[in-house]
């Protein structure tokens, strides 16, 4: 524990680095990058120890404000979450000094808010007890804020906090109500306290409990229908920002809903399939949603929805296996949604840090602009199509490895039983999401970095300083957990053992013996890649390739502009699944414009928000800064208590 | 003795390139023609693989990486299947969803290659098969939630092995579902008529061919071959979805394999010379109705 705290602390030394050095951007930089990749280092140190060991450390800090003495503990799921936050931020960090640097007006801030951020969601994940929590998870909600709203000088970058805030804040009020309808009659505000009391509660109020946690922890996962905020804070927020926020901050959401689920000792059936077709509803959304966007951060932001809705769908088996007494299925669920939460906070991060170095080396967004970049970033390119085999989950890439254990934990779920048996529902919904992200990341690798430039952006694009180590690093381990699965589940072993409430002898031989054959055929499939590349050397030694213009079918006066654009690429898509994919159409005399509209902030978030603001307007005529009339509403409020206990309402 | 599944791949390796020959022979004899022999791709591949090879000078190394990766993943997918009836060579839990992720892994480079060329055409061909792969996949998937559940297992050995609980001797109704679905998906997947036509000659009409347009030599033939293993694959899941097991001898074995090459593409080519290739937007109905057979198969199967 004590070397997490120092891990920890070095990190917000970092910050506080940037900000003492601010006069000189070299040192500052230079500082913040040592403190942080070290602090990340023994943090990480701390927390593989407890995985290692198997004994969860805490400690206590004795006080007496509200809610009691803080707690503060690392437990084996704490203790996954860590190494990923940990990593992923020392990564993010590194990639990130330099664009601050150069494109803010005051680096140093963000820098250290960056790094509030970080130790924010360290402490979300250890924390102990309700006010040590929230207290974290309201720094981190600010943090992430700052950060966002970095570029504050753009009208929508403001707009995109705006919403970020009130989505945030909205989750945050779900959080107090779901906590004290919990701890009211637990003698104090620890966790330990809340799961002691957690047998005696009333059924009803576990049912708003778990409806709460829900609520609160989806808007921070951003599932669907709460994941309304995401793309636009994700577009709008510096690159390196977005990849933490995409990799680790919406994973707090899952880390809650964990937490939460560990403390009640599992929820009821309705819960668990509630969480398994809002996961399969966020899924193929979130990727149906990405396919129509054209800014390509945007579309990130949606497959995150998707990858959300595949670790939804895995805790919600897990969470069915624990109600039906099924430990197998449950344990196979929960490690599948806890390795895809691991192996989504690695691609994604990736792939974010590599559209931001895109965004370096050409300064737009909007993809329909780009083209051929791999010839002039050709490590963002390598770095962004390991990022994006591994999101679509083909082997032998990590993102397979989880999808594949998630389509066991359904498997084994439909077939422990009939009461399970809708379960086989996921199979095919989990196919067409791979398949949908499949042509998604076909449209937004081909775009921005095959063919040739469709605009004059990015002619000189270089690739930007501090790239190289976080983008191969991320990449590497992507490769790495593809390739031995085995790892990944050691990793996750043991928190869903946890979870399911069984030792982790339970995780099936059947899929621990998978993991391994899972090597061999990566290992084989690569070994034959070398051999037929070997063979095709073999076969056209004597002949050099012969170079030759593209086969344009014998038209010669071909264009940059005639290549394939990546709204024409996802039309037959988005034709086929109509409305949904919430494309909208404009048409004007020899003009057509499509606009990706997001179906619930345009049609539900919105709405809710003029209705309450005109509400709020109509109030304004009793806030009109006369000190009597204001001081008669209190006497009027204290009136109205004294009678409230006067007549006796309260048992 | 039943037949080694290495024997076994082995004959799916070489005896793969004979279903689209068979094919395009069943076509000629339908238009009353000759028709070309039956190893008549043996010897395209084998010229091809002699030719020189031809790079746009806008592709990058994912077009010269991405035929090797094609047919790569295509021989180790075929390794997971019970192509002797009994056994893969390499059988695990969840192989099955190994098996379609490897088609998948394929298919996603030959897109990006095609992108890589900057050729409007073939950008039009890359769009149209993620576009059909995206609803085929629901389909094969219907098909294997419900093979899983009547053998209690996610891995195509005990699925389509010798395990089976078909491999009784009675053929059910729901494997004759999965089996007519599956073959109605493999036209897809495979590119074949009324989804995709071979044969056309109009690169604004064609998905899969117009894919390939800047591949040339070794490259071509690799993708070829490719196209052809596929469809040897698929001719032994639609055999082992309705004779599931070992078949007696090792002779025996290999001549049931052999066979379902044959049918295979007698079958292709009956259904290429009787009927007309869809309108695009026709197809997803198409891939729908038959993962809805599929459907049906899998109520079946939970009843």
């Amino acid at each position: 524990m004590t070397l997490l705290l120092a891990g920890l602390a070095l990190i917000f030394a970092g910050g506080l680095s940037a900000v003492i050095a601010r006069r000189s951007a070299a040192a500052a930089m230079v500082a913040f990058q040592a403190f942080v990749v070290a602090g990340c280092a023994l943090g990480i140190v701390a927390a593989a120890n407890v995985l290692v060991s198997g004994t969860p450390v805490a400690m206590t800090i004795p006080a007496s404000i509200p809610g009691g003495a803080w707690y503060f503990g690392v437990d084996a799921l704490s203790a996954v979450f860590l190494i990923v936050i940990l990593g992923v931020g020392a990564a993010c960090a590194v990639f990130g000094t330099h664009d601050l640097a150069r494109e803010s007006r005051s680096p140093a801030i963000a820098q250290l808010a960056f790094t509030a951020l970080v130790v924010s969601i360290a402490f979300v994940v250890t924390a102990g007890s309700v006010v040590g929590f929230l207290g974290a998870w309201e720094i981190m909600a600010i943090s992430s804020y700052v950060l966002i709203v970095t570029h504050h000088e753009a009208a929508d970058v403001r707009r995109a906090g705006l919403i970020y805030l009130v989505a945030t804040h909205t989750a945050t009020l779900a959080l107090f109500a779901m906590f004290a309808a919990w701890a009211g009659d637990a003698p104090d505000w620890s966790f330990a306290a809340l799961a002691a009391a957690a047998p005696g509660l009333d059924p009803r109020v576990v049912t708003a409990i778990l409806l709460l946690a829900l609520v609160g922890f989806g808007f921070k996962a951003g599932c669907v229908p709460f994941h309304f905020w995401l793309a636009p804070a994700h577009a709008a927020a510096p690159s390196h920002v977005s990849a933490l926020m995409s990799g680790i901050v919406i994973k707090t959401g899952i880390y809650g809903l964990l937490r939460v689920l560990l403390l009640l000792g599992g929820a009821p059936a309705w819960w668990g399939w509630t969480v398994f077709f809002v996961g399969i509803a966020s899924g193929i959304l979130g990727v149906l949603w990405a396919l129509a966007q054209h800014d390509y951060k945007r579309l990130l932001a949606y497959h995150s929805v998707e990858n959300i809705g595949i670790i939804l769908m895995g805790i919600g088996i897990g969470s069915l296996g624990v109600s039906h007494h099924a430990p197998v299925v449950a344990i196979v669920g929960f490690a599948g949604g806890l390795l895809h939460t691991v192996n989504h906070a690695l691609f994604k991060s990736l792939l974010f840090l590599g559209a931001g170095s895109v965004y370096r080396a050409t300064g737009t967004r909007n993809m329909e602009a780009l083209g051929g970049l791999a010839r002039r970033i050709p490590l963002t390119w390598l770095g962004f199509v390991v990022g994006a085999a591994a999101i679509i989950g083909v082997p032998p890439f990590n993102g397979f490895v989880s999808e594949w254990i998630v389509y066991q934990g359904m498997f084994a779920g439909a077939d422990s039983g009939p009461a399970l048996r809708m379960a086989l529902v996921g199979l095919p919904a989990l196919a067409l999401i791979g398949a949908l992200a499949l042509a998604c990341f076909a449209k937004v690798s081909g775009v921005i970095f095959l063919g040739t430039a469709r605009s004059a952006r990015g002619e000189d694009a270089r690739e930007g300083p501090g790239a190289y180590v976080p983008i191969l690093s991320l990449a590497a381990a992507c490769v790495a957990l593809g390739l031995a699965p085995a790892a990944g589940l050691a990793l996750v072993r043991t928190a869903a053992g946890q979870l399911a409430g069984t030792p982790t002898d339970e995780m099936p031989a059947a899929v621990l013996a998978g993991a391994t054959t899972l090597s061999l055929v990566g290992g084989v499939t690569i070994l034959l890649v070398g051999v037929l590349w070997a063979a095709r050397a073999l076969a056209s030694r004597r002949r050099a390739a012969r170079p030759e213009v593209t086969w344009a079918c014998g038209y010669l006066a071909v264009s940059p502009r005639m290549q394939y654009t990546a709204s024409s690429f996802a039309a037959p898509l988005i034709a086929t699944f109509g409305a949904l994919s919430g494309v909208r159409t404009e048409r004007a005399p020899a003009a057509l414009h499509t606009r990706a509209a997001d179906l619930v902030l345009d049609g539900a978030a919105l709405p809710v928000w003029h209705f309450l603001h005109r509400f709020a307007v109509r109030l304004h005529a009793a806030q009109h800064g006369r000190l009597h009339v204001y001081l008669l509403y209190v006497m009027a409020a204290l009136l109205a208590m004294l009678a409230y206990l006067a007549l006796g309402v309260r048992p | 003795m039943t037949l080694s599944p290495v024997v076994a791949l082995l004959l799916l390796g070489v005896g793969a390139p004979l279903i689209p020959g068979i094919t395009t022979r069943t076509k000629a004899v339908f238009a009353g023609r000759r028709g070309a022999p039956v190893w008549q791709l043996y010897a395209d591949l084998w010229k091809l693989w002699r030719r020189g090879l031809v790079y746009s000078t806008t592709t990058t190394w994912v077009f010269r990486l991405a035929p090797v990766i094609l047919a790569a993943t295509t021989l180790v997918a075929a390794a997971l299947l019970p192509l002797d009836g009994s056994t893969a060579i390499l059988a695990f839990a969840g192989d099955a969803v190994a098996f379609v992720y490897l088609l998948a892994l394929g298919r996603f480079v030959l897109v990006l290659a095609s992108l890589d060329t900057g050729s409007s055409f073939e950008g039009m061909g890359a769009s149209r098969e993620v576009a059909f792969a995206s609803i085929a996949e629901v389909g094969l998937f219907v098909t294997i939630a419900g093979l899983a559940i009547a053998s209690h297992s996610l891995s195509l050995t005990l699925m389509l092995g010798g395990g089976a609980p078909q491999a009784t001797g009675r053929v059910p109704a729901s494997a004759v579902l999965f089996a007519v679905s599956v073959f109605g998906l493999a036209l897809a997947e495979c590119s074949r008529v009324p989804v995709d036509d071979p044969a056309t000659h109009l690169e604004l009409t064609m998905v899969h061919e117009v894919m390939v347009l800047d591949n040339s030599g070794p490259d071509l033939a690799l993708i070829l071959y490719s196209s052809a293993l596929k469809l040897g694959l698929f001719a032994a899941i639609i055999l082992a979805i309705l004779f599931p097991g070992a078949r007696g001898s090792a002779w025996l074995s290999l001549g049931v394999l052999l066979s379902g090459f044959v049918v295979m593409g007698v079958a292709v080519g009956v259904v290429e010379s009787m009927i007309a290739r869809l309108r695009l937007p026709r197809v997803a109905l198409y891939l729908a109705g038959a993962s809805a057979l599929a459907l049906f198969g899998l109520i079946l199967e939970l009843q």
